[in-house]
């Protein structure tokens, strides 16, 4: 922790684009800091992959056996990337919307999120009735209205955090 | 671990994470941990509705193979 105390942001002076991917990598160092420091205590073997993604820090901790940090539906993995955005609002005073997995769960929950969206379009443009999914995190809601938009359809959330869900739009 | 795990995630979010200790205490129930922080801190590490804490809970829980309890309090209550 105290070596990411010592890093402080690369000034930058070449424009407002190049300022924010220098922000947002050093979003990801700091998240990288807190992290590592949690899997050695842990004593989880992990590496730590840094990007940036659709103006977002995306750290992705990968390796076998992580489970125990992304829970069976991904609770943990939410409560853990909750306390990430905090440790580098701490350091950068900049709220962060970085996004964290852990073994691949996001990915491999998007693919599956997709199938899903990809069904309801399906469903909702043969009855044309609107479809109600079931409750989901806002990751899980992003990913089913981008990929309901992509089908050419609308979609919105309903209900209230943490039974909030999306329900995919006729035409 | 699970008392080292809580003070890394805790000071690491906080102004004052020299102020930060975790005391763990066997009860009859379970395990207590008690995390101490610097008064300033304490709704930082509670957060709003509780946000906070029942990340840190969430977190601990998954990485304990017990149930573990976890109190906040100020370090003037000490």
């Amino acid at each position: 922790m105290s070596e990411a105390e010592s890093g402080t942001a690369t000034p930058d002076t070449e424009g407002a684009a190049g300022r924010d991917v220098s922000q947002l990598e050093h979003e990801g160092d700091v998240a990288a800091d807190y992290l590592e420091g949690l899997l050695d205590i842990a004593d989880l073997d992990g590496d730590i992959d840094l990007d940036v993604e659709n103006d977002r820090a995306v750290v992705s901790v990968v390796g076998d056996g992580l489970e125990t940090l992304t829970g069976s539906n991904g609770e943990v993995l939410e409560a853990l990337q909750e306390l990430t955005r905090l440790a580098v609002l701490r350091e950068t005073g900049e709220r962060s919307r970085l996004m964290l997995d852990v073994g691949q769960f996001r990915a491999q929950r998007k693919s599956e999120l997709i199938d899903l969206a990809k069904q309801a379009v399906e469903t909702v443009r043969s009855t044309g009735e609107p479809e109600s999914l079931g409750a989901m995190t806002p990751f899980e809601r992003k990913v089913i209205h981008d990929a309901v938009g992509a089908a050419g359809l609308r979609s919105e959330s309903e209900g209230v955090e943490p039974r909030r869900y999306v329900v995919v739009l006729p035409a | 671990m699970l008392a080292q795990a809580l003070e890394h995630l805790v000071a690491g979010i906080v102004e004052h994470p020299d102020d930060v200790v975790v005391r763990a205490r066997q009860q009859r129930r379970g395990r207590l941990l008690e995390v101490h922080v610097h008064p300033d801190d304490l709704g930082k590490v509670i957060g709003r509705s509780g946000r906070t804490a029942t990340a840190f809970r969430t977190v601990i829980g998954a990485l304990a193979d017990d149930r573990v309890r976890i109190d906040f309090v100020d370090v003037d209550e000490r």
